[in-house]
């Protein structure tokens, strides 16, 4: 192997794969995913590039969602970034390391708060935990820190012995 | 008999819910809360709801300078604002982020958008954010629009398009305020759109 081809080879496997991009999806889609069998408890996060909070909050998703993945957690990650960030989202997700398929939120504010749920305010970020079943079982406004969506996610996972 | 609200208190929860507010947003038919308290104004000038509330109804705008959903409907907001102000309604923007989080929400890039903007109306810093938690707002933009006996009579969305304009199809706050203006019911009286969480102040 010539020392550039090696050199090519060491540059490609320490940059992340890029991240899938984002596919459109309205709320009946977003609850379609969480209701997919497989998962024991499934977190949904909406989210924006642009939005501070949603950005500190991200990789602390991530953690939790890797740790507690072989326990059956799935994350779903929405965007609600405007058309023209395509490039921006795709690569904050891929600087996140996320391998996985991710939604872009589509149609009317509206329809996609209150489908989601209607007792989401639409402030974001906004994350929201569903048991096995597809119950929502805890939602949130605002960032939560790893500890605190560990935990509750955690909760979530266990409620699936009690059924 | 002290077991019985323990025991409703599972009932009650129910569903967990937690915010940052967590108290819910002012119901249709509520009055104007935080009337006394001072905000300052980007002209330097302290003024208090009382002063802003008019005979022919008053709209309270929760808005900021930095989030993205906020500035897409800015120009929306001043362009009512300036309007529904000339004839009559008490128009006033709240900010009630904490500028530590978004440096973009200080009280001189403030007064650099309102004058860049053109805003005819009081935009005011909340400084503990208590009028926000008050009203139960939770992002920005949040729209509450109070008819001539000063009751809610709207609360959500400036409109049902924020990414586009040209696209909107129900411009909400715009037919509430006609409908106050002109004494009738408010036809949609509660919306909803995506916006910035408030970045409370603690």
């Amino acid at each position: 192997m010539s020392t550039i081809s090696a050199l090519v080879l060491a540059v490609a496997t320490a940059l992340p794969a890029a991240a899938p991009a984002p596919v459109p999806a309205g709320a009946e889609a977003i609850l379609a995913e969480v209701g997919k069998p497989g998962a024991s408890a499934v977190l949904v996060n909406v989210w924006a590039t642009w939005c501070a909070p949603c950005r500190e909050e991200f990789p602390d998703l991530l953690h939790v969602a890797r740790e507690l993945a072989p326990k059956g957690l799935r994350l779903v990650l929405v965007s609600v970034d405007f058309p023209g960030d395509e490039a921006e989202t795709l690569s904050f997700l891929t600087s996140q390391g996320v391998d996985f398929p991710t939604f872009l939120r589509t149609g009317k504010d509206e329809a996609f708060v209150n489908g989601l749920e209607p007792q989401w305010s639409g402030a974001i970020p906004a994350t929201f935990l569903y048991d096995a079943n597809g119950k929502l079982v805890r939602f949130w406004e605002g960032k939560a820190s790893y500890p605190v969506i560990k935990k509750r996610a955690q909760k979530a996972l266990d409620t699936k012995e009690t059924r | 008999m002290t077991r019985t609200p323990l025991l409703a208190i599972p009932v009650l929860v129910g569903l967990a819910f937690s915010s940052a507010v967590g108290g819910g947003p002012l119901p249709i038919g509520a009055t104007i809360p935080m009337l006394d308290v001072a905000m300052k104004n980007v002209d330097g000038k302290e003024l208090n709801l009382k002063s802003v509330v008019q005979p022919a109804g008053t709209l309270v705008v929760f808005t900021c300078n930095h989030c993205p959903f906020a500035k897409r409907w800015e120009s929306r907001i001043i362009e009512l604002g300036n309007a529904y102000a000339a004839q009559g309604i008490g128009v006033v923007a709240i900010n009630a982020n904490d500028p530590k989080a978004y440096p973009d929400d200080s009280f001189e890039a403030m007064q650099v958008r309102a004058k860049e903007k053109g805003m005819e109306f009081p935009y005011v810093v909340d400084a503990t954010s208590n009028v926000a938690r008050a009203f139960g707002a939770t992002k920005t933009p949040e729209a509450f629009l109070f008819d001539k006996n000063g009751k809610l009579v709207y609360h959500g969305a400036i409109d049902d398009n924020g990414e586009e304009p040209s696209k909107v199809e129900n411009r909400y706050l715009k037919l509430a305020l006609e409908a106050v203006l002109a004494g009738n019911e408010v036809p949609v009286k509660e919306t909803k759109s995506i916006g910035c969480g408030i970045k409370f102040r603690t």
